[in-house]
């Protein structure tokens, strides 16, 4: 799986920001992206799947596997809900 | 007729009619060899998609949407509100369609004099960052009532503004205050579009004191977002 393209990610003011574009994406939003949601939007850039998007927030912060499957999965059901990823 | 105007410090070649042709008047200027901005007449394509508009209506929004979005190359971009100079610095006032954004530059005028407080552009004043600095210029696109003028002002800061019973201003930042303006300029469906206005937008707050504000219709409203806007309330 991994995100559909037209997601303008940026850094404004302090703040990560991701805007939709493209006539695929139909969501008038824009998203914010705290650190975790960012380093979980960049795996998902490119194909991936669960395992390997925890395997990575393992890596970099400091928590257990239990608690990263929490959030990467609810992360992602949230994107797929809107319409977000190419499965 | 082909016709060269000076709209935000920019050459603009704008061949229109009606209202358009009217309001715009103030900023024409004697023919230019080459322009920054050229507006292509589409009103007939709105027409098409928006059968109640009047032919004139669609030229205005056409031409100002295609000013506004070629802006951006110029690192300028539109924030609707309403915009007031007063000793020499530009005070920006937005929100969604019906808040009050005129209402409140109106108490402006009220509370400090006409000589004091000049309305700049009543609903669509243009944004320009040049050397480091942010201008609002006022434009012939300004909403129902052509209520603009042909001058700049270095930006002091912008205001969100939303209904209240009881005035309070204070400091806005971080997403909800990025969402808040990016919701009141020009979005298009292009990434490279978007990325310019978010780096525009970036640059924009980083530069510019944000506030928001509850705020009534009375004359102490107008008073407060002075006194703290304009650094008073700091002496």
């Amino acid at each position: 799986m991994k995100l559909k393209s037209g997601f303008v990610l940026r850094e404004v003011a302090g703040s990560c920001v991701v805007v939709p574009t493209g006539a695929e994406l139909d969501f008038n939003g824009m998203i914010s992206l705290n650190e975790t949601g960012k380093t979980i939007w960049n795996c998902l850039e490119n194909d991936t799947d669960v395992d390997a998007v925890i395997a990575v927030i393992l890596s970099e912060y400091d928590t257990d596997e239990a608690t990263a499957r929490t959030a990467v999965e609810g992360f992602i059901e949230k994107l797929r809900k809107h319409g977000f990823l190419e499965e | 007729m082909k016709q060269y105007y000076r709209v935000a410090d920019l050459i603009v070649e704008m061949d229109t009619f009606g209202r358009t042709l009217k309001q715009a008047e103030p900023y024409l200027i004697p023919e230019e060899k080459e322009s920054d901005i050229r507006i292509f007449s589409v009103w007939d394509d709105l027409r098409e998609i928006q059968p109640q508009l009047s032919d004139d209506d669609c030229e205005y929004l056409t031409t100002g949407a295609s000013f506004y979005y070629q802006l951006a190359n110029f690192d300028g971009l539109l924030l609707h509100s309403s915009a007031v100079i007063m000793d020499g610095k530009a005070y920006l006032f937005s929100a969604p369609c019906g808040t009050g954004k005129s209402t409140h530059t109106s108490l402006w005028i009220k509370a400090f004099g006409e000589d004091r407080v000049q309305l700049l552009n009543d609903d669509k004043p243009a944004l320009r960052c040049i050397d480091g600095k942010w201008y609002a210029y006022g434009t012939p696109w300004s909403g129902k009532y052509d209520k603009n003028v042909n001058a700049r002002a270095p930006l002091a800061g912008i205001c969100v503004l939303r209904r209240g019973e009881v005035n309070k201003i204070e400091p806005y930042g971080g997403f909800s205050a990025v969402h808040a303006l990016l919701e009141q300029t020009t979005r298009l469906k292009t990434p490279d579009y978007m990325e310019k206005m978010l780096e525009l937008l970036d640059k924009l707050i980083t530069a510019v004191p944000v506030w928001r504000m509850e705020c009534n219709m009375e004359l102490d409203a107008a008073r407060l977002s002075h006194r703290v806007m304009s650094g008073e309330s700091e002496k």
